[in-house]
């Protein structure tokens, strides 16, 4: 018996006394925290050094993603073709030339020889 | 090492092997299978596009060049020789070394002439068009060569005599 009255007591006095927007509590549980002061510019600081942090994570970051894609199948094969295409035209290129001036080489030293020029 | 630096440069080096392989394999192989130096007439054939009609022309008047060029060469030869041992081991220029010169310079005029009237008259066996670009390379080709060397003694490009 004893015990529901206490209990009861308890719950008048809560419902009374309890205001959430109660300003002057807030500023009294604020100053019982004890925040230390900031040191002097702290926030920039705080940029500078995220800052720097993702400014020496990024090119670790870059060659990971072009490894990354280079050690991708497709894009090896066709980097691979593209390559060996080039060099199959551009030394194509050069033969037929090389050919061709030795071909002119040819015909002239028949025709016009050096004792003569 | 940086795993993903050592398969960037792995990738360069595969990528200049295959590149650098195709690029040399190509080019031995064109030089392979288009030079023929068995024929002089090959590049005239290929340069100019000529038909077969024109070609056995150009053919016929090559053939009938190349004799008279010879003989025209196997004459200044002779006549350098001649030359040499007028020369001997003097050091004075006579008169009769000025001579084997003169008859030289005559040799060599008289067989630069009958070259460019062999390429006139191949020239006309062509294609109009072609026969200039022919006409225009073989002179470019056989007088230019004399011309560099003048420019350079006259002092045209630039080089100066110093006494």
């Amino acid at each position: 018996m004893g015990g529901g009255q206490k209990s009861a007591a308890f719950q008048l006095m809560k419902e009374n006394n309890f205001q959430p927007d109660d300003s002057q509590l807030s500023a009294l549980l604020r100053e019982s925290r004890g925040m230390p002061a900031l040191p002097p510019r702290f926030q920039q600081n705080v940029w500078r050094r995220i800052e720097d942090a993702e400014a020496s994570v990024r090119p670790a970051a870059w060659l990971d993603s072009l490894a990354a894609l280079i050690l991708r199948p497709r894009f090896a094969v066709a980097v691979a073709s593209v390559l060996l295409l080039a060099g199959i035209l551009s030394g194509t290129l050069e033969g037929w030339q090389v050919a061709r001036h030795d071909a002119q080489v040819n015909y002239l030293a028949a025709v016009a020889p050096q004792a003569a020029r | 090492m940086n795993r993903s630096l050592v398969i960037l440069l792995a990738a360069l080096a595969l990528g200049a092997a295959i590149f650098a392989g195709s690029y040399f394999t190509a080019r031995h192989a064109t030089v392979m299978c288009c030079a023929k130096p068995a024929d002089d007439l090959d590049w005239l054939r290929t340069e100019f596009s000529l038909s077969d009609a024109e070609m056995a022309r150009v053919r016929e008047l090559h053939e009938g060049y190349l004799p008279k060029c010879a003989a025209m060469c196997a004459k200044i030869a002779a006549k350098k020789s001649e030359l040499e041992s007028v020369l001997g081991t003097g050091t004075n220029l006579t008169a009769e070394a000025q001579t084997k010169l003169k008859e030289i310079g005559e040799l060599r005029a008289q067989c630069q002439a009958q070259m460019l009237q062999h390429f006139i008259t191949v020239s006309q066996a062509m294609p109009p068009d072609q026969g200039q670009r022919y006409l225009a390379e073989m002179k470019r080709r056989t007088l230019g060569t004399n011309e560099l060397m003048e420019q350079s003694m006259s002092g045209e490009t630039g080089h100066e005599h110093h006494h």
